[in-house]
């Protein structure tokens, strides 16, 4: 695992923060950087749709009733990605809710986008 | 800000979802048609397993057709987990009975697909899914006309055996 300095030089959009982190993109690397549980991570675009999947794919009401017997921890571990996240109940919730902002923003962005620039351009 | 996820794909996530679950579906149809080939050779229709063993590659090239697609755009193709499938039929006639219901979900789940792209105006893929419509017509067809050979010829005597010879021999050649 690496924690990445951000360089003066690299341009960062925030595309959407919660108080628990922030992801931004940067258009020069075509990528994202994901500030949360204490590092910035960089994800490309597969690895940032895994990652998506993951989150999503976590039955956070099940760890609720059922988990009685199990750690709160959940361990996200992305194929091919040099990051890992080892989470508790209550940032995995944090990190979807992040997650589901950041997608809603690329949407909003990728309309905007549609309607405005390419038509025009 | 750069839209990246555009660059990278010209599907939106719904409508590669939708045909991820396509995907599934004729790989579902695929294997069904490939248990109807057995039981009709099983039991003697010869003609009728044939049959569906071409149904059964039909549905495999379905199947791929839309995996390259999805891959082709720059999305991600699932290879599907394929259970459920029935082996076991009641009677000749069952078989295609299920045949018919098969192809009319097919038809539309894709129609469904469709319907979203409309909503997105996302006219390459509507113009990808009209082939599959086109393909969907002429399926209907001969699950139909299949189907209907039971009524035509009638089961008593040595009827199943004349359905099952005639089975085969259906085919859909309009142009229109």
């Amino acid at each position: 695992m690496q924690n990445l300095t951000i360089q003066a030089t690299v341009d960062f959009n925030e595309v959407f923060s919660t108080k628990h982190g922030a992801i931004y993109q940067s258009d020069a690397e075509n990528c994202w950087y994901i500030d949360f549980a204490g590092k910035l991570a960089r994800f490309d675009y597969r690895n940032i749709l895994k990652l998506k999947k993951a989150v999503y794919q976590i039955d956070i009401e099940d760890l609720l009733l059922n988990g009685a017997n199990s750690p709160d921890l959940e361990i996200l571990f992305i194929c091919a990605c040099d990051h890992c996240y080892v989470l508790s109940l209550v940032q995995i919730i944090a990190l979807k809710e992040l997650l589901q902002g950041t997608f809603v923003m690329l949407e909003l962005n990728h309309i905007i986008q549609d309607r405005l620039y390419r038509l025009i351009g | 800000m750069k839209d990246i996820l555009r660059v990278k794909c010209l599907l939106s996530a719904d409508v590669e979802a939708l045909i991820n679950q396509q995907i599934k579906k004729e790989a579902h149809s695929s294997a069904i048609y490939l248990s109807m080939a057995s039981w009709c050779n099983r039991n003697g229709y010869d003609f009728s397993g044939d049959y569906f063993f071409k149904q059964a590659e039909e549905e495999r090239m379905h199947q791929l057709k839309f995996f390259k697609y999805v891959l082709d755009m720059g999305g991600n193709a699932v290879s599907p987990e394929i259970t459920n499938v029935k082996a076991e039929y009641n009677s000749f006639r069952e078989v295609f009975e299920e045949a018919l219901d098969q192809e009319i979900s097919v038809t539309q789940s894709i129609k469904n697909i469709a319907a979203r792209c409309y909503k997105e105006q996302d006219f390459v893929t509507l113009e990808f899914l009209n082939w599959f419509f086109k393909e969907q017509r002429e399926e209907e067809y001969k699950a139909r006309r299949a189907l209907e050979l039971f009524e035509v010829i009638g089961e008593e005597g040595t009827g199943r055996w004349q359905i099952d010879k005639h089975v085969g021999q259906i085919t859909y050649d309009s142009e229109a």
